[in-house]
């Protein structure tokens, strides 16, 4: 079920009555939100729910055999079957096919043939993201950051309908305790919740999906057909696009979870603003930089274990990185720009320690440096990123540069500008107007981003696919 | 900044239902037109029926007191045009039009491409029409065609009252006025259809004539015999009900063709593989995996086949495409 649609409108409806019916009743409200997130995610197809059973009864065990025993080498036993389990599944669904059709072209380069069959395996949504989040549990227990949970607590962490599909990537130690606590009915955090609501639905449909139809997807589908100032135009839209597609994704999420009184992780911060690649991974996609630098990045010694290592590790980090969005080489490149850029980054700071750029260079190089690899990302394949970037020169007539267009992808990026307590007042304001007032208001915006996506509704976000 | 909590951002939960509620009966009076479309879009079913029982009244209650006028001012403002209408010849029309047209030419001609004057190739259809456009992009020499690709997703001929092809078409054509015209559709038609006051399934052998009639109208409004129309219905699907339908549509589109000057059929149903599906396919001895998960739509690596088989019928009729392989 994605967000935007008839269906989950009458979902949430129901779901948002009976959850805050049910909250003073534990019993009763933990069965209840866990049968209504398997609903939200079993609905295109129920047998993906058996998977996520599964990895929640697996990592519960674990985590219960890591917690109980005080043998080390039984929890570090433990510890690395849930891992095996869980990155297991991520390659069956995820990388097995990408792994056989290289090996096949590997062997037919040499002259033999692969007896492998190339089968299409279907990829549950979501579960990059709930492997991540399962991982990232057991560890925490290991660790001694985290309890160990019941199997229902469990289950819920992993599956609570706002953040299942796609983030943020929430941490044991920010959900639990949540769970463990009824919330309170009389102080819902309304302003943010119906703000975050409003905003990325505006985001998803109106800049997004505009951006997307209009002159990104014409753009990247048939580089050489267009000139170099649409080429630019649709690489500074995707950067729009994608930014405004997950950022607007993550609002609902949080919003949604916010009216049911729950707080997720910020997933966002203004990324586009950044002044250095570090300072960008910062912003962007938070929870998972945290995840990435948790769980892969410090264990492989961080910045600990000289300069060398260092460089090395952030490349494998960001190597890594871009392999969780997707077994294909642009992917992989991406994450090599970014770990490229960033050991770049690093030296030169160590290099010239006194050295400062003025910020606008600053900004500009960053912000050049994450549409570079935007490039790789959006593209699909190596051949279309080439193309673009060989076209970014090319003259000729430019009837996608529009006026609406050009105004979009600034927009996207100059709201970023605005200063936090700007959101904060209009939320404040917000709440304090009548019901019917911000009921109409929000009416009006469901209204408005309806009839920007037109009759053939929302286009999938962009993250569903990871 | 992560929601932080402040008194002044609270409300109690009875409130925010308050909202929440306002809020959707406001976007569903105002919205009452799309809602019906979207109800009509879904599978059929109970969410279906739920969908249609509530949103029609509704939409005649706001219909009448004027409440579509500010979601028609917004569409206009967002450049949307209407997709459906009433009374058109999609819906509702004579068999004559798949009368064997005895005038119909073996072979038509039309304006050859130079690189002075390429030719404007529009590809369109529902969601199996991205990859194949955007393949047969790389395909076409560049100095002599230029593809346009306007994918609607989720569309057939089969729902009208969702999406209308014929007047798709016609705004289509009216707008672009290409030179020739790819329609790659049918992988969402499996919806039953009226004819008269009958309600026919697939494996009616009305169905199959009424698709063809839907077909030929759609292909006249997308200007066949003043330019040609390469229609190109749904390849082998791995769910044997959906191959069938498929079957039956091909079946359909060959004989609206047969009637329609301009109109090429493209056969990717039986001339890929033997008409077996499979989920990987051999292009020039290396193996690649052909379909999606959906065991539908051709990935786009396996899109290279049916663009093939397109470029082969194009061939036909321009003679820069001869060589193709």
């Amino acid at each position: 079920m994605s967000f935007p649609t008839i269906e989950f409108a009458a979902f949430f409806v129901i779901v948002f009555v009976l959850s805050w019916a049910l909250m003073p009743h534990p019993r009763a409200w933990r069965p209840f939100i866990l049968v209504a997130s398997y609903v939200f995610y079993g609905w295109v197809d129920w047998r993906w729910v058996l998977l996520l059973v599964a990895s929640s009864l697996v990592n519960t065990v674990a985590a219960q055999v890591i917690a109980r025993t005080p043998s080390q080498r039984t929890r570090k036993r433990a510890l690395i079957a849930a891992i095996a389990f869980d990155l297991g599944l991520l390659c069956v669904f995820k990388y097995l096919g990408f792994f056989v059709s290289e090996m096949d072209d590997a062997l037919n380069s040499i002259g033999l043939g692969s007896p492998l069959p190339l089968v299409q395996i279907v990829l549950p949504i979501g579960i990059s993201f709930f492997t991540f989040q399962a991982i990232s549990y057991v560890v925490d227990v290991y660790r001694g950051e985290t309890r160990a949970a019941s199997l229902g607590d469990v289950a819920i962490l992993q599956a609570f309908f706002p953040h299942l599909v796609a983030g943020p990537i929430v941490r044991a130690n920010e959900l639990l305790p949540q769970l463990r606590t009824p919330r309170n009915p009389r102080e819902v955090l309304a302003g943010p919740g119906l703000f975050l609501i409003a905003g990325g639905l505006i985001k998803k449909t109106v800049v997004a999906d505009e951006l997307a139809r209009n002159v990104v997807d014409p753009v990247f589908n048939d580089p050489g057909a267009h000139s170099g100032l649409e080429v630019m135009l649709a690489i500074y839209g995707f950067a729009a696009q994608i930014y405004c597609d997950f950022s607007g994704y993550t609002d609902l999420a949080i919003g949604l979870a916010l009216l049911l009184g729950f707080v997720l992780p910020q997933n966002f911060n203004r990324p586009y603003l950044a002044l250095s690649l570090q300072d960008f991974w910062r912003r962007w996609h938070m929870t998972l930089s945290r995840w990435l630098r948790d769980y892969l990045y410090i264990p492989l010694g961080g910045n600990r274990k000289g300069r060398r290592n260092t460089y090395r590790n952030l490349m494998l980090t960001m190597l890594l990185g871009g392999l969780w969005h997707g077994a294909a080489w642009t992917f992989v490149i991406w994450g090599g720009i970014h770990g490229s850029a960033l050991s770049a980054e690093r030296w030169a700071r160590e290099r010239w320690r006194d050295f400062h750029l003025p910020t606008w260079a600053a900004w500009l190089i960053t912000f050049h440096v994450v549409c570079l690899a935007w490039v790789f990302f959006r593209s699909p394949d190596l051949s279309t990123a080439f193309g673009m970037l060989g076209q970014v020169f090319a003259g000729g007539p430019s009837p996608l540069v529009t006026l609406p267009m050009v105004f979009l992808t600034v927009a996207a990026i100059v709201v970023q500008g605005v200063p936090t307590r700007v959101w904060e007042r209009a939320e404040a304001w917000l709440v304090t107007r009548p019901v019917a007032a911000q009921g109409v208001a929000l009416g009006l915006i469901i209204v408005a981003a309806d009839a920007a996506v037109g009759q053939e509704g929302v286009a999938p976000f962009i993250y569903f696919q990871f | 900044m992560p929601p932080r909590f402040r008194k002044d951002l609270v409300m109690p939960a009875g409130r925010v239902l308050g909202v929440i509620v306002i809020a959707l009966l406001v976007a569903a009076l105002f919205n009452s037109e799309a809602i019906v479309r979207a109800g009509e879009s879904m599978e059929r079913g109970p969410t279906r029926d739920i969908v249609l029982s509530i949103a029609r009244p509704l939409d005649d209650a706001a219909g009448a007191v004027g409440l579509h006028l500010p979601r028609e001012g917004l569409d206009l403002a967002f450049g949307q045009e209407d997709k459906t209408g009433e009374g058109t010849e999609l819906e509702e029309g004579s068999t004559a039009i798949l009368r064997p047209n005895r005038r119909k030419p073996e072979r038509q001609s039309f304006v050859q491409p130079t690189s002075d004057d390429p030719i404007e190739v529009f590809v369109t259809g529902d969601s199996q029409a991205e990859f194949i456009g955007q393949l047969l992009t790389d395909a076409l020499p560049d100095d002599l065609f230029d593809v346009e690709i306007a994918a609607r997703n989720s569309t057939g001929l089969t729902n009208p009252e969702f999406f209308n092809w014929e007047i798709n078409a016609q705004q289509e054509m009216a707008a672009r006025a290409p030179d020739a015209v790819v329609m790659v559709i049918g992988g969402n038609d499996g919806f039953n259809v009226l004819v008269g006051d009958q309600l026919y399934g697939w494996g009616d052998p009305e169905w199959q004539t009424e698709y063809a009639r839907r077909a030929a109208v759609v292909m006249r409004a997308l200007g066949a015999g003043e330019r040609p129309v390469y229609w190109v219905p749904p390849p082998t699907a791995r769910d044997d009900e959906q191959n069938a339908i498929y079957e039956t549509q091909n079946g359909a589109v060959e004989e609206a063709a047969a009637a329609v000057p301009g109109a090429r059929y493209v056969d990717i149903f039986n001339a890929i593989n033997d008409g077996e599906y499979s989920d990987e396919l051999t292009i020039d001895g290396d193996r690649v995996l052909a379909r999606q998960p959906d065991g539908i739509h051709f990935t786009r690596e396996g899109a290279e086949i049916p663009v093939r088989l397109i470029l082969r019928a194009m061939a036909r009729d321009y003679e820069a495409l001869r060589d193709a392989p």
